[in-house]
């Protein structure tokens, strides 16, 4: 695939930052950090009506038919406007397992609802520190799934979730409906991310693959999600270089203008430089999917993504001085956004060894 | 395949062809005296223009291959990895001798230079930095004034390249201090050989000496040596920077590839552990594989940009900044992790194949060709948007400025 995006694809990522521009608003968001268990419910309708839940699912199954390409840039503009409810990288995970693992019966039940968001999708890997454990603790045996997923992203509301769990015989990727399922918000410093503590009981659920395939497919399915969020990243890391410019120019101090400082331009032109690196291992990441190059590629974008926006939230709030520490200015909408996608998909610590192993050619 | 991936192909298989003699493998342990090595530079300059890769995107009619600037890249690229003894020409080819091409007076004469350049036979340096000024090249002080129908230059120029090898030179000078000071400078051709021009090496703290203070006692020049107009100096000079975009990027640094520290990882331990369990040495991996990996795409999407006919965009500005600090602290890290075994050091090692020249020489490379500090204002101003920085020469004529 080539690493120019084509007219549709510039037409995708132009028509969602203007949807998403008109229709943000930081009032909202600003709202939504101090209620526990409230996502951002516009920003989903939008994302429903403009057929965004829709664009990595075939379209044999209702879908668009697009991919990774597509969806990043959607998450690039969402990662903008610090937008975005937590189900549209989960819910592009569940997609892609439903479509890898072959089992043609479920992908025609749920991938039609998915794509019209009506089942909103969550990905429960997770387990204490442990980003993909070697032994899940959740269990899975005789169709059942019995254990505790802690603080899952978006399943608060989810209606499906990807499970990784322990069979009887190696590790089993499982999909459940949430129904069955006891969750338990936790209040979190982003609060409509929607974390939740899955605990199942013996609740139902089908197997997506078993075994090395199970592990194969997981992180896979692990390293596009990232790629998603890695461009969310980037979305919200350039946002923050440009309002971080923009105040630079029209701030005075000492008679000039701050950005005439070079200890302000540097640090500004720094941004810049890390946004760029960022966005084209993303560009590079999404042409190579489902290539053997992937996971690699996935783990640069990630690594580079998390550090430009981490390094544009911290250093955005800092060109801004005093003004930058208020609730009202926002800014904290992007540290605090910066930071849960640094830990959803896998921390920085995690991207690291995975690279280096997949890099020196290490057993897993 | 495409037009240009057959053309690399094509381009390997004669590089390959010709490594046998020339190449950094078969010539790096013969220990050559830079003047023997820079003969067999000549020799291989030479069989480069007779095989056609010379001046590839120059136009036919002034001795090049009248190819696009892609083809350049992927010549350049394919030759970077063999080591071939062509730094003499670097700069002469990549600077002086297009901005020659362009601004030369006499197009027979600049035919023929052209052609001697691209061939080896003669090498031309760019004189630009003074002591008064690097960074800062409108503070030039070195002079020209009028003699007859043409100048006479006094002065001196510093950190020039290859200069005790080179025939002729480009040159910046003053020729008016009335003005501003980057309105009174004008460009032109120097024959280094010519009376009153002393050159003299610099042993750089690596230990080579390949850059020279250059010396101007009155020097004689022609007003058919000016290239552009009399107070135009400055806009030539900017051009010659404009025409360093295309030329071929290493996200290494100029230093050694990542593959190598791994391999060094692999061998060595830390506090009786593999180095490559641990995490700071994962940490500078990963950091390290994931910054590259953009910066080649960077370098990869510019490509296909040019390729569809469209401009790079600006992100191809952070190449050298980003590559060449990120190498020194690697090289840093290498060291360390060598630990006392690295004491023991060639400084004629090749730096992309040695940790210890790689962080000597590093310095270098993060100052010439536009300081990591006045990149990191480039960015800022020409891309951002920022303000410049407080200019107190601004709109005073040079000889006002405050000293």
């Amino acid at each position: 695939m080539s690493i120019l995006y084509d007219e549709g694809q510039q037409a995708i990522g132009n028509e969602s930052r203007r949807v998403l521009d008109a229709r943000t608003g930081k009032d909202r968001l600003l709202k939504l950090l101090e209620q526990v268990g409230e996502h951002d419910a516009a920003f989903w309708d939008t994302a429903v009506e403009q057929g965004w839940t829709a664009l990595a699912v075939p379209e044999e199954h209702g879908g668009l038919g697009l991919g990774l390409v597509e969806l990043g840039l959607v998450a690039q503009a969402s990662g903008a406007a610090t937008a975005g409810a937590p189900f549209l990288t989960p819910g592009y995970g569940v997609t892609h397992a439903l479509v890898a693992s072959g089992k043609a019966d479920l992908a025609a039940k749920y991938l039609p609802q998915i794509a019209s968001g009506v089942v909103r999708g969550a990905v429960a890997f997770a387990e204490g520190t442990d980003v993909l454990p070697a032994v899940p603790a959740t269990k899975f045996a005789d169709g059942k799934l019995t254990g505790t997923k802690p603080a899952v992203p978006g399943a608060l509301k989810a209606e499906l979730a990807l499970v990784w769990a322990s069979g009887t015989n190696g590790p089993v990727l499982a999909l459940t409906e949430l129904a069955g399922a006891e969750r338990k918000a936790v209040s979190s410093f982003d609060n409509s991310r929607l974390y939740a503590d899955l605990t199942f009981a013996g609740t139902p659920a089908e197997v997506l693959a078993e075994g090395p395939a199970a592990l194969a497919l997981a992180r896979e399915v692990l390293a596009r999600m990232a790629v998603v969020t890695a461009h969310e990243q980037v979305g919200g890391a350039e946002a923050l270089l440009h309002i971080a410019r923009d105040y630079a120019v029209t701030r005075k101090a000492f008679g000039q203008l701050i950005g005439a400082f070079q200890s302000v331009k540097h640090r500004i032109a720094e941004m810049y430089g890390l946004v760029e690196i960022a966005r084209a291992n993303c560009i590079h990441a999404a042409a190579v999917a489902g290539t053997p190059e992937f996971l690699l590629a996935a783990a640069d974008a990630r690594l580079t993504a998390t550090e430009a926006y981490d390094t544009c939230a911290r250093d955005c709030v800092q060109v801004h001085g005093g003004i930058g520490v208020t609730w009202e200015q926002g800014l904290h909408l992007h540290m605090r956004r910066a930071r849960s996608l640094a830990i959803e998909q896998g921390n920085l610590l995690f991207w690291e060894d995975l690279l280096v192993e997949t890099l020196t050619g290490e057993a897993a | 395949m495409s037009e240009i991936e057959t053309y690399r192909a094509k381009a390997r298989a004669w590089l390959e062809s010709v490594a046998p003699k020339y190449a950094r493998a078969a010539r790096g342990h013969l220990n050559l005296s830079v003047e023997e090595d820079l003969a067999l530079g000549r020799q291989y300059m030479a069989e480069k223009y007779d095989a056609g890769y010379a001046g590839i995107n120059w136009k036919t009619e002034i001795g090049g291959q009248g190819l696009s600037n892609m083809h350049k890249i992927a010549f350049d690229s394919e030759e970077m990895q063999f080591g071939m003894p062509n730094g003499y020409f670097g700069i002469s080819l990549g600077m002086p001798i297009p901005i020659l091409i362009q601004y030369g007076q006499d197009r027979a004469w600049v035919k023929e230079r052209v052609v001697k350049a691209l061939r080896g036979e003669e090498i031309w340096c760019q004189l630009f930095s003074e002591p008064s000024g690097g960074s800062d090249l409108a503070a030039l002080r070195t002079k020209a004034e009028p003699d007859g129908n043409g100048w006479r230059m006094t002065g001196q120029k510093v950190w020039t390249s290859w200069a005790q090898y080179c025939d002729y030179g480009v040159i910046v000078v003053r020729t008016d201090p009335t003005v501003e000071k980057h309105k009174g400078l004008t460009y032109f051709w120097v024959d280094m050989r010519a009376a009153g021009v002393e050159v003299r090496p610099i042993k750089l703290a690596g230990g080579d000496s390949h850059v020279n203070e250059v010396f101007f006692d009155a020097v004689r020049l022609e007003d058919s040596q000016r290239m552009g107009d009399v107070g135009g100096g400055f806009g030539v000079a900017l051009h010659t920077l404009m025409i360093e975009r295309y030329i071929a990027t290493d996200s290494a640094g100029f230093g050694p590839h990542l593959d190598l520290f791994v391999d060094e990882a692999r061998e060595l331990t830390i506090n009786g552990k593999p180095a490559l369990k641990d995490g700071r040495i994962r940490s500078a991996i990963a950091r390290n594989h994931a910054m590259r990996a953009g910066l080649d795409s960077i370098t990869k999407r510019a490509f296909a940009m040019m390729q569809a006919g469209m401009q790079p965009g600006p992100e191809g500005s952070l190449q050298k900044l980003v590559a060449v600090r990120s190498r020194q602290k690697l090289s840093e890290l290498a060291l360390d992790l060598q630990g006392n075994q690295a004491f023991d050091f060639d400084p004629h090692a090749y730096v992309k194949e040695d940790w210890g020249t790689s962080w000597l020489n590093a310095p270098t490379g993060r100052i010439a060709g536009g300081s990591d500090e006045v990149l990191l204002n480039t960015i800022a101003e020409k891309v951002l948007g920022l303000p410049q920085d407080h200019r107190p020469d601004k709109g005073v004529p040079f000889n006002a400025i405050p000293a």
